[in-house]
């Protein structure tokens, strides 16, 4: 697809998204075309580290206007042959576009690339983006809004206009916060349409495997197009189309998701959900400590859309070159998606033309570079708690600290770890259970400040072999003070 | 008014770990003595370098850089250009000089660049180029000005051999420049054909050498034996494929005819050139935007000899951005001193008899900025 912005008058012609002409103040023209000519050819023979798969090629196209553009590729084309992209033949296929800055051609294109785009002008539909914490758009821990907001005015153009968006927040935090700041709130009340925040949802229950799934009732109700932010994720490996879908979940599920692995749960959930589109959010997209604002944006500029949650997520995984996380194999072996990168069709740019090496998430780092995290799938509000904690302990110098959350830990993970802290009641049970004593507890119900005051107070003090009743009392002190200081 | 080169100075084009400042200090102080002048009458400054984050300097911030090393305060102007950075400055200066009418205006190019492995090294000078179309497809510079000569070649019938020879002209004369990346090497014709193919049609001997340097010239209202009697700029499109003819770089035309203009001489008149060959075709597409030759037919002047050093209009002495190297924006800079040197009778093996005018030519991009500097011989 080339594009150009057109003044006629002038004879200017621009490659990004000009309101104006700046010349006669007149209209602009946007000039679109899907059909180009291959007029040149290279191929490169020298990696460098956004390309680091070598040989490849790349074509230079010409358009009916005479516009042009370089198109990387793994293909051999001719000099005349003409280039054009097809449509996807299977219901599994993944449309993998780059963006040409311009975010609602590219989420056109890619919706014109499904085999059947089936959602009809009747349709109710939800839109489920990610909403994981109170976030700006850059730090691309939330969906980027203007992917809600390109979405939303391209169902309308198809007169689809019973729409709402829905989403939760990670466990312990504030959804509307976090809708907020993040900007989706914004585009739903720029488009007049209601945001549903789940935790005050109606819940169905469902049931796959021996496990009882409270979904919000809209989800079974209504046609779902998902929006993931594709990221790397600590936890699980990564996080795309199918783990976002888990916060369409009540809390309490969400809880016993992780209770029973989540590796194992999350595919159980995909069985009990009608299928949904999903439109994988990489516009800006994270790598590294995801998927809080841990992680770093990862400047992809792309767009991903599949019909199939897990071809999506197993293509932005080899996109990253990355390792194939457990859940999307389980979902895969299951049938629920095809996890074969092999034989997912791939449509709009080729796979091995897009990949490059993402940072992987670590499983063992916290914010804080001496406290090393032990996780047995956590549940995310303990998930959450841990990071925010020792992000706040950040600067702090200590002895390392092997900080366990999650009640899927198991002997092998701790036996030999020095100086253990139990982190939320899934881990103390845990450890308990397999027989080992931590030097601390920190139970779920002491306030976040607390939490961090007992860690601090670890950390800070090597010889320290357990938390005192004297830092149980420092430490409700200090939160009385911080409250008396902000004024309850 | 009437602007002089009053000396220049550069360093070794290498890849020796030495550090910016150690450079700067170098080519300066040699521009400085050539000139017979101290930093006492220095007015002004001109500075370009890329502050490229993989040399391990962090240094940014390069005007009050420069204001720590000289021991002075003064109007120090930074003026980052890529590849085209060194001309650009000098080209500022010049403009500065003209309204302000001082004594000594120091202009300077430098760039520690090979200070990493070759790949990220690829990936910072890769920022040069437009991010969307052409970083996000793979077309590193190579591979932008791969597509440029693919397209020059089929139009006018240039061959694979005929960018051969440019680098075998260019790597002959550098193998007499003492401050080229390729000083005392020899390469041969076959070397140059044999290498290996880094975006088809070019080769590895097609593309410039990436390299460590520093240059300085000093511009003066005071009459030397060189004055600078004609200054250039012209900007185009970021990205080569935008422009209407991808074989002719308009910025090339339109910096040329200012600068010509304003030394009132036509091409024909040019005795020796200094030009933008940061890849073969470069060269060739360039004799014929700066007028040499008439468009297309830049390969002939290299089949012909007559842009060797002993032909009649000597292009690149100095070994070139191919093999003197190229550090970016000490690039413009370099040529301006390649020039001092044959104008003023002092480029010793590599001398050109008679030379009463050169031409420097300095691009950033795939012809995205460039400047056209004409200097004469004043005496």
């Amino acid at each position: 697809m080339i594009i150009r912005w057109i003044c006629e008058k002038d004879n200017k012609k621009w490659m990004y998204p000009i309101q104006k002409c700046i010349y006669c103040k007149g209209p602009i023209k946007k000039q679109v075309s899907r059909k180009a000519r291959v007029i040149g050819i290279t191929k490169v023979n020298i990696p460098s580290p956004m390309h680091p798969i070598i040989p490849y090629n790349v074509i230079l196209l010409e358009d009916e206007h005479g516009n042009r553009m370089p198109k990387k590729t793994m293909k051999d084309y001719k000099i005349g042959d003409e280039y054009k992209i097809e449509k996807a033949k299977s219901d599994s296929a993944v449309i993998a576009t780059k963006i040409k800055y311009d975010l609602y051609e590219a989420l056109k294109s890619s919706l014109e690339l499904l085999n059947s785009f089936d959602v009809m002008e009747n349709d109710k539909v939800l839109i489920k983006p990610s909403i994981i914490e109170p976030a700006y758009s850059y730090t691309a821990v939330n969906t980027n809004p203007k992917i809600l907001d390109a979405l939303i005015t391209l169902l309308k153009e198809k007169n689809i206009n019973d729409i709402i968006v829905a989403e939760q927040a990670m466990i312990g935090n504030d959804t509307l916060d976090s809708a907020k700041k993040s900007g989706i709130l914004e585009v739903c009340e720029k488009h007049n349409i209601g945001f549903v925040d789940l935790e005050k949802a109606e819940y169905v229950e469902k049931e796959a495997d021996g496990i009882k799934f409270r979904i919000a009732k809209n989800f079974i109700e209504r046609k779902v197009i998902n929006i993931p932010v594709m990221k790397t994720n600590s936890q699980i490996g990564v996080s795309g189309a199918v783990e976002n879908m888990m916060r369409c979940t009540h809390k309490d599920t969400q809880k016993i998701m992780f209770e029973h692995d989540i590796e194992k749960t999350l595919p159980k959930l995909l069985k009990t959900l009608p299928r949904f589109l999903s439109i994988g959010d990489a516009t800006i997209g994270m790598h590294g400590q995801g998927p809080t604002s841990l992680g770093e944006p990862a400047f992809l500029n792309m767009l991903f859309a599949s019909k199939d949650p897990v071809a999506l997520d197993v293509v932005f995984v080899e996109m990253g070159m990355l390792e194939m996380p457990q859940y999307l194999k389980e979902c895969g072996s299951l049938g629920l998606g095809n996890c074969n990168e092999k034989t997912i069709e791939v449509v709009g740019d080729e796979l091995e033309a897009i990949k490059f090496a993402l940072k992987p998430a670590k499983k063992n780092e916290s914010a804080h570079p001496k406290i090393k995290l032990i996780d047995g799938k956590a549940n995310p509000y303990i998930f959450n708690s841990a990071i925010k904690a020792t992000a706040k302990l950040v600067g702090l110098s200590g002895q390392e600290i092997n900080l366990a959350i999650g009640s899927q830990l198991t002997k092998d993970m701790i036996a030999d770890k020095n100086r253990l802290v139990a982190y939320g009641n899934g881990a103390i049970e845990k450890i308990k259970s397999l027989g080992i004593t931590p030097i601390a507890e920190i139970t779920d119900d002491i306030d976040d400040l607390e939490k961090i005051i007992l860690l601090k107070s670890i950390l800070e003090n090597p010889e320290k072999e357990g938390i005192t009743v004297v830092d149980k009392i420092k430490s409700k002190i200090f939160k009385f003070g911080a409250k008396i200081k902000n004024g309850f | 008014m009437a602007i002089y080169i009053k000396g220049a100075g550069m360093t070794k084009f290498d890849v020796d770990e030495r550090s910016s400042y150690e450079r700067v200090y170098e080519c300066v102080n040699e521009a400085l003595d050539s000139g017979n002048v101290s930093m006492r009458e220095i007015e002004a400054v001109f500075v370009s370098n890329c502050e490229p984050e993989t040399n391990g300097e962090r240094q940014r911030h390069t005007g009050p850089m420069m204001s720590s090393m000289f021991q002075k305060k003064m109007p120090i102007i930074t003026v980052p250009a890529g590849c085209g950075g060194g001309g650009t400055a000098l080209w500022n200066a010049a403009e500065f000089q003209k309204k302000n009418n001082m004594r000594n205006i120091l202009v300077i190019g430098f760039e520690k660049l090979v200070a990493n492995l070759s790949e990220n090294i690829t990936d910072e000078m890769f920022m040069g180029g437009e991010r969307i179309y052409e970083q996000s497809e793979g077309v590193i510079f190579p591979a932008q000005n791969a597509l440029v000569a693919q397209q020059y070649m089929e139009k006018y019938g240039a061959t694979e051999d005929d960018l051969a020879l440019v680098a075998l002209k260019n790597h002959e004369n550098a193998f007499l420049n003492p401050k080229a990346r390729f000083y005392g090497k020899k390469v041969t014709l076959d070397m140059i054909k044999k290498s290996p193919v880094v975006a088809s049609p070019l080769r590895l001997f097609d593309c410039s050498i990436p390299c460590n340097g520093a240059a300085a010239t000093i511009i003066s209202r005071n009459k030397t034996g060189v004055e600078l009697a004609g200054s250039g700029l012209s900007t185009s499109k970021l990205a080569s494929f935008e422009r209407e003819d991808m074989t002719s770089w308009d910025s090339t035309i339109n910096a040329a005819k200012i600068a010509y203009q304003e030394a009132n001489i036509s091409p024909k008149e040019v005795d020796i050139a200094e030009v933008h060959d940061a890849f073969t075709p470069v060269e060739l597409i360039s004799y014929e935007d700066l007028g040499f030759c008439k468009k297309g037919e830049g390969h002939y002047l290299i089949r012909q000899g007559i842009t060797k050093i002993n032909g009649k209009l000597p292009v690149n002495t100095s070994g070139g951005l191919k093999a003197k190297g190229h550090p970016i924006s000490a690039t413009g800079v370099s040529q301006i001193y390649e020039l001092f040197l044959q104008l003023t009778g002092n480029a010793k093996d590599r001398q050109v008899d008679n030379v009463n005018y050169g031409l420097a030519h300095n691009t950033g991009g795939a012809g995205s900025i460039t400047s056209v500097h004409i200097l004469k011989r004043a005496m």
